[in-house]
């Protein structure tokens, strides 16, 4: 795996297949009274296959119901999504996802936990299994694959949901702030473990956070977004962790801190205003 | 290795916890001493003329009707007779209840059509059945079990019904990522997330299903606890009544420990969870 300082950027860029479309998506609700809320007023986004783009937004903002729309959970109101051209309804199984809650079913075993995406597309137990063990070999799992989730640490399970993510294979993974319950450390080292797994896989990401600095550690790009009703504010090119190799070096860097303060007065956060 | 470390850790504790608290074997001999105690106190009580055994009945005569009721072999007669209507009502009623419970999930209009019946149902004492159950299925077994699997049903219905209310939606959603059809979400997720309410109904049907034939016994029955304790009763036979009050407990305390048994075999998760909270 060792490549060029060239080759990363290249890789970086060669890739300009599209793999989640978003198009005018528009999304309100109605409250208790029949009054229209609107979360989203317009979103059209381009997220290129490979790359990692970050959805950074004020709290509030309607992040999770753009997790949802572009996770299939839900329709927009207007507007339509695409996943590598298709309309999302018939997409299922190409959208893996990973929240702040791991999203473990207590009842079953780690190793069957991570099974479950593979179980539900009707493979064999066998072969389910084996390939679940060979994920969980793979990231220092295999010991716990009889346990029940509620003996692991929040940080060792938040790894399990990731690898039930990966064992069906989606080509996109959703991470919706799915660090923000592990403390600090862990939440250092998962960002790493989740970078080096995106690109040993090759895999799309659509990483939606408050945490600003996640988002420049990590990312290709990043969209930040208007207060509610949101819409894509500006959308930075930042590949600090691709071209310098690691999340860590992208926080050390010097432009690390220019995009933080860029991104942070985009954001127009007013500290002691409730929003 | 980690885990079994982790495993050893809880051990210790535990161990630690338990040389601290009272001897186990202390606690038991003390709780004997009461019970030989307060017999010893009836007993030279009704010796001394304090009370009346014909009201109270006495230590020894207990003891005497007991040696008579099994050497004639009644007491195993009753006493299967009770705990056979209590299990198999019991069974029936829960198993049934929990699975229309559980199948409710499927349509949010039928539960909603049928609610105020169940609430009606469920607020009614299920014992004021007997007498119209006992005349239309008679004094035999079928009756206690009839009346059992009605004072379970709705019980069990209502939480296991309960219990697919308390599914984390987001479980379900992960599952429709994954392309699950409404049957899978079912199978994989909403059966195994209401097992802990349906057990905890289990835990209470057990007592309900004992009353139920009990109650049915009294009212009329051909055999069974709750009739040789009434008819014992009405002929001021203290001794048989309370030979068959204790030997009921005893029953209680067996039925709801096999109960509670089978709660740690059909739901391991939540054994573990309380392992971790120790």
């Amino acid at each position: 795996m060792v490549q060029t300082y060239l080759e990363k950027t290249s890789m970086v860029d060669v890739e300009k297949r599209i793999a989640i479309e978003l198009r005018g998506v528009k999304k309100h609700f109605y409250d208790s009274d029949e009054n229209v809320i609107q979360v989203i007023k317009d979103i059209t986004l381009d997220i290129k296959e490979k790359e990692f783009i970050s959805i950074v937004g004020p709290s509030g903002c309607g992040k999770s119901t753009m997790f949802n729309i572009i996770a299939g959970l839900m329709e927009p109101s207007e507007g339509n999504v695409k996943v590598h051209g298709e309309s999302i309804g018939s997409s299922t199984g190409h959208v893996g996802y990973m929240m702040q809650k791991d999203l473990l079913f207590p009842w079953r075993t780690i190793l069957d936990n991570v099974s479950l995406g593979l179980e539900v597309k009707g493979i064999a137990k066998k072969e389910r299994e084996d390939i679940a063990l060979e994920y969980l070999a793979k990231y220092g799992l295999a010991d716990f694959a009889k346990a029940y989730p509620a003996t692991l640490s929040g940080g060792m399970r938040q790894r399990v949901a990731l690898i039930r993510t990966l064992a069906i294979d989606p080509d996109i993974i959703l991470l919706d702030e799915p660090f923000s319950a592990l403390d600090y450390q862990t939440r250092l080292v998962l960002e790493e473990e989740i970078l080096g797994i995106l690109r040993d896989f090759g895999k799309t990401a659509v990483l939606i956070t408050h945490d600003i600095g996640e988002a420049i550690a990590m990312s290709d790009r990043i969209a930040v977004m208007t207060q509610r009703p949101t819409s894509v504010k500006k959308i930075y090119d930042v590949g600090l962790a691709k071209r310098l190799g690691s999340g860590m070096k992208a926080r050390a860097d010097q432009r690390y801190n220019e995009f933080f303060e860029n991104i942070w007065a985009d954001l127009d956060i007013q500290i002691g205003r409730s929003s | 290795m980690e885990m079994i470390q982790v495993e050893n850790v809880t051990k210790q504790k535990i161990r630690k916890v338990k040389r601290k608290s009272t001897p186990i074997l202390f606690i038991n001999l003390c709780r004997l001493g009461i019970i030989l105690g307060l017999l010893a106190v009836w007993e030279l009580a009704v010796r001394f003329q304090m009370i009346n055994p014909f009201l109270m009945g006495s230590p020894s005569g207990i003891w005497e009707e007991s040696v008579r009721l099994v050497q004639s072999g009644q007491l195993f007669t009753d006493m299967f007779a009770t705990v056979y209507g209590t299990i198999f009502g019991f069974v029936l009623g829960s198993l049934l209840g929990s699975i229309i419970g559980l199948l409710l999930w499927y349509s949010k209009t039928f539960a909603n059509i049928i609610d105020p019946f169940v609430v009606a149902l469920n607020g009614l004492p299920k014992i004021a059945l007997a007498p119209m159950i006992i005349i239309w299925f008679g004094s035999g077994m079928f009756s206690k079990i009839a009346l059992a699997s009605i004072a379970t049903f709705i019980v069990a219905l209502l939480s296991a019904y309960q219990g697919t209310h308390q599914i984390d939606s987001n479980l379900i959603n992960l599952m429709k990522s994954l392309g699950a059809t409404k049957g899978q979400i079912f199978k994989k997720v909403v059966i195994p997330s209401s097992l802990p309410w349906i057990i905890s109904a289990f835990r209470l049907n057990i007592g309900f299903a004992l009353i139920a034939v009990i109650g049915g016994e009294f009212i009329s029955s051909d055999k069974g606890l709750g009739r040789m304790i009434f008819v014992a009763g009405n002929l001021f036979n203290l001794n048989v009544v309370w030979v068959g009050v204790l030997t009921l407990m005893a029953v209680a305390i067996i039925l709801y420990v096999g109960v509670s048994k089978m709660e740690s075999r059909l739901i391991p998760w939540e054994a573990s969870n309380k392992q971790r909270e120790n």
